[in-house]
């Protein structure tokens, strides 16, 4: 035994091995300053093939019941939520081939934006980009400083997102840092969720046993935001990045109407400064001036929201200073929803964002608006007629394509 | 790769299935090597090289020490052993705050020095396989172990994969003998190895990540004022937080290494039921109590030189154990705190050696036991001094502007958890787990399983990394 280690001490284990109770046994903590011994780890009596056996069926009959229960509540197989990693998966794509056409911006371009639609109108089918929660402008300013980009940006602007980084900047930051570095095992663990997802709808994180649990709390402690006031699933992802709003805002009227709620608290009610205002519009500038010198081209795009919402939102970032502004300064083109008088009027389940249907006629409006705005934008000579409010008519839902 | 995650199940069932084919048994050997340097590298492929030098370096070190006779010679073999792992170890962990407090110094000198940019990225895990690695050659060194025979078995033991990343920290005599004769998991092994398995897993996904973290973070984010329920129940649930993260990870990497037919040591003895910091530091994370022990504290002089000069240890030992845990001062407080409290507690034994408290007394001593544990959390969550002085400031009653931050659900949820964890810590407090589980009906045993692997399951969602990752 090495001479460091005192007499004392080992007086102490001797004791503490004599008085051990019968059901313990011996860790390092009762072995001071010597070499440990191979640890032991004895099984405890059990019948354990028939507690596996039954484990194992038990938990598979349960499991598909909660499958079965999840479907009810119209979540479905092959919905990817809000997977940063898809979103890495796609901005990947502007680095390994040529794209003409990418969508940026907030909720609303993302799940407004019917990419089928585009591809029958432009002939090329965007690559989306568009983050939930994000300001368009860190992806702008990421694919400004990418060399790979030559293509047309579609900046989808909810001002309140786009000017207010602070409530809009961290979703976007995350993605890029995942775009740029993804280790092989959360790249691995990604490819089987979406494989797995494909066949179980219950896989939705807005669906996780503790966030129900949470949502249980209806004004418990006053004085506080309870975890049901805020904003539950609201989108439902496919392959190639095609989102649209979650299926069951359109028939579900209490949790439409939870949402929209949630939306009206969302926004601070004071206006943002001129300061943080123009030092956006700085930066969306040099963005554009990138890419301009590249032979791209930007364009920005403004969905409607519900009039209640959108009085908020132009209390926040009015439309002057931020949207007349930002276009005049960086000499963008755009088209806004209150100068698309073909499409007012549409659809809006929770107050900020369109319908299936409606999403298709207002993709439909703004691409032809704008083709007519960009050299990079060309309406195809087979393309489909134009769509107004009228055609926002509801179509059978069927399974994510 | 991380034990909650998807690519973990596919990596587990391929191993097992490898490990489970009639190879010879060096064939398996190198199977689960190349599976351990698999799973470190899916998280960043190019610290695997980290890895072999840490494993080459101490191999190398060790025959020095084994073949050299005179002193000198072995101190210089310990020295190269020594300085080479804590070399890497202080570059990585701590180069960037060593800077930061230079810089700092500096200022305070009336010199302006900004550092550089620092890009260092922390390797997962190095603290724990850099401890593994040098408890090899300082054991070497002390007499109390002799060099591996082989090569295989020792780059094994450093590098098998449950207990790589986060522990428990194992010595060579507990692991390196396992390898040298052949180990396949019996039936029973495999599936009380599932168990404890699912059992970890629902600690970590389930209670850590799905219901204490979210709590945790809102009272540890800075934005709020927390008041004084606010602020318990935010440090209460940060202690069953790290609690689960931890115990969850070791119970979990326990449970990996049975279903493979090995057995790795006791990390967790029911801490919150602790009577006494001394009892607590022998339940808590004992794997490094214990290492610290023996390669710090007893070098330092131990209780052999009197009064003085053991304090000085124990506070010596508990602030290098603090700063282990990482690269910021507020860990070195939680260390100079527990550093206090053992020293306080030590001085208390002397002074009271003959008193024997009864139930209630021990019972009190319990709870004022996990009352100065869950203070000393504070520092250790917190991110900066004034987190940790606001949320001391609710948990004292001192903030005066204070808000409600705690929907109740949460207040609710939290104070069920902990209760029910310091109550299941309590019952257990002088048992085993598998003794408490010999002693279970089958029905009852059926009954928890099931449910701690459906909660894992429709819990899913995204894989948050082991708190104890980062140190």
């Amino acid at each position: 035994m090495a001479s460091s280690i005192s007499s004392s001490e080992e007086i102490v284990h001797d004791t503490r091995h004599a008085t051990l109770p019968s059901d313990l046994r011996l860790t390092a903590a009762d072995r001071p300053g010597m070499a440990q011994p191979v640890p032991e780890r004895d099984i405890p009596q059990q019948p354990w093939r028939t507690i596996a056996l039954a484990v194992t069926v038990l938990v598979l009959l349960l499991t598909s019941l909660w499958e079965l229960k999840m479907r009810t509540l119209d979540l479905i197989p092959g919905d990817l939520g809000e997977s940063y990693d898809h979103w890495a998966e796609l901005r990947r794509q502007v680095d390994k081939r040529n794209v003409p056409v990418v969508i940026i911006g907030d909720s609303r371009i993302l799940f407004d934006s019917d990419l089928n639609r585009a591809t029958q109108l432009i002939g090329v089918r965007p690559l989306q980009l568009a983050i939930a929660g994000g300001s368009g402008l860190p992806i702008l300013e990421d694919i400004a400083d990418d060399p790979h980009f030559n293509g047309l940006a579609i900046v989808g602007m909810a001002e309140t997102a786009y000017f207010d980084l602070q409530l809009a900047g961290v979703r976007p930051q995350k993605a890029l840092e995942l775009s740029r570095w993804e280790s092989p095992s959360k790249r691995g663990s990604f490819l089987i969720h979406r494989m797995l997802s494909h066949g179980l709808a219950m896989l939705d994180d807005n669906y996780q046993l503790s966030t129900l649990v949470f949502r249980l709390d209806h004004d418990w402690r006053p004085g506080v935001i309870d975890p049901s006031q805020a904003i539950w699933k609201a989108q439902e992802t496919g392959a190639e990045g095609q989102t649209w709003l979650w299926r069951r805002l359109e028939h579900d009227r209490r949790l439409s109407e939870h949402m929209h709620n949630a939306w009206l608290h969302f926004y601070p009610p004071q206006p943002l400064d001129d300061q943080t205002i123009n030092a956006i519009s700085g930066r969306t500038r040099v963005a554009v001036d990138k890419i301009r010198a590249r032979g791209g081209d930007v364009v920005f795009v403004r969905p409607p929201s519900a009039p209640d919402l959108r009085a908020i939102e132009d209390k926040h970032v009015p439309r002057a200073r931020a949207w007349d502004a930002i276009l005049a300064y960086t000499h963008i083109n755009g088209v806004h929803i209150d100068d698309l008088p073909a499409v007012q009027n549409l659809t809006l389940p929770e107050g900020s964002h369109l319908s299936r249907a409606c999403a298709t006629v207002f993709t439909d409006a703004y691409l032809r608006n704008l083709a007519g705005k960009t050299s990079l934008l060309h309406l195809q000579p087979g393309a489909p007629p134009a769509l107004s409010t009228r055609n926002c008519v509801r179509p059978p839902l069927v399974g994510l394509h | 790769m991380i034990f909650n995650s998807l690519i973990f199940v596919v990596f587990f069932a391929i191993v097992l299935f490898l490990h489970a084919m009639p190879f010879p048994w060096r064939v398996k050997k190198i199977n689960l090597l190349i599976a351990s340097y698999i799973f470190y590298a899916a998280w960043n492929p190019p610290f695997v090289i980290l890895l072999w030098l840490s494993t080459v370096v101490d191999w190398f070190a060790a025959r020095g020490l084994a073949r050299a006779e005179e002193p000198w010679k072995r101190r210089v073999w310990m020295l190269l052993s020594v300085v080479v792992s804590l070399g890497l170890l202080c570059y990585f962990k701590y180069g960037h705050f060593l800077i930061e407090n230079f810089a700092h110094l500096a200022s305070l000198a009336g010199f302006q020095y900004t550092p550089p940019q620092s890009s260092i990225v922390l390797p997962i895990g190095i603290s724990f396989y850099t401890f593994a690695t040098m408890s090899y050659t300082l054991d070497i060194y002390l007499r109390r172990a002799t060099p591996a025979r082989s090569f295989l078995d020792y780059a094994l033991f450093v590098t098998f994969f449950p207990h790589l990343v986060a522990g428990p920290i194992m010595r060579p005599t507990e692991l390196v003998p396992q390898f040298e004769v052949p180990h396949k998991a019996t039936p029973d092994q495999l599936r009380f190895g599932l168990a404890l398995m699912t059992l970890g897993l629902f600690e970590k996904a389930v209670l850590a990540d799905g219901f204490l973290g979210p709590v945790v973070d809102q009272i540890y984010n800075g934005k709020a004022i927390p008041g004084f329920i606010d602020s318990w129940v935010g440090t209460l649930a940060f202690s069953g937080q790290i609690f689960c993260d931890f115990a969850g990870y070791s119970i979990a990497a326990v449970g990996a290494a049975l279903c493979l037919g090995f057995a790795l040591s006791d990390n967790f003895r029911f801490p919150y039921a602790a009577v006494g910091l001394t009892d607590f530091w022998r339940r808590w994370h004992i794997t490094l109590s214990a290492w610290l022990r023996d390669y710090v504290y007893i070098p330092l002089g131990g209780n052999r030189h009197g009064n003085v000069r053991t304090y000085f240890s124990l506070m010596a030992t508990m602030l290098i154990g603090g700063l282990w845990h990482g690269a910021s001062w507020t860990f070195v407080v939680w260390g100079g705190l527990h550093g206090l409290y053992l020293a306080i507690e030590r001085m208390l034994r002397k002074q009271f050696s003959g008193y024997r408290p009864g139930r209630a007394a021990t019972a009190a001593l319990g709870l004022l036991t996990f009352l100065l544990v869950n203070i000393a959390w504070v520092f250790f969550r917190a991110k900066t001094f004034h987190e940790a002085i606001l949320v001391l400031g609710g948990m004292f009653g001192r903030n005066t502007h204070a808000q409600p931050v705690l929907a109740g659900v949460y207040l609710l949820t939290t104070t069920a958890i902990i209760s029910g964890l310091v109550l299941a810590h309590c019952f257990m407090r002088s048992q085993t787990l598998e003794a408490a589980i010999a002693r279970a009906h089958p029905v009852a045993l059926t009954a928890l399983w099931t449910i701690m692997a459906f909660a894992v399951v429709i819990q899913h969602g995204e894989s948050n990394g082991f708190i104890y990752f980062q140190f």
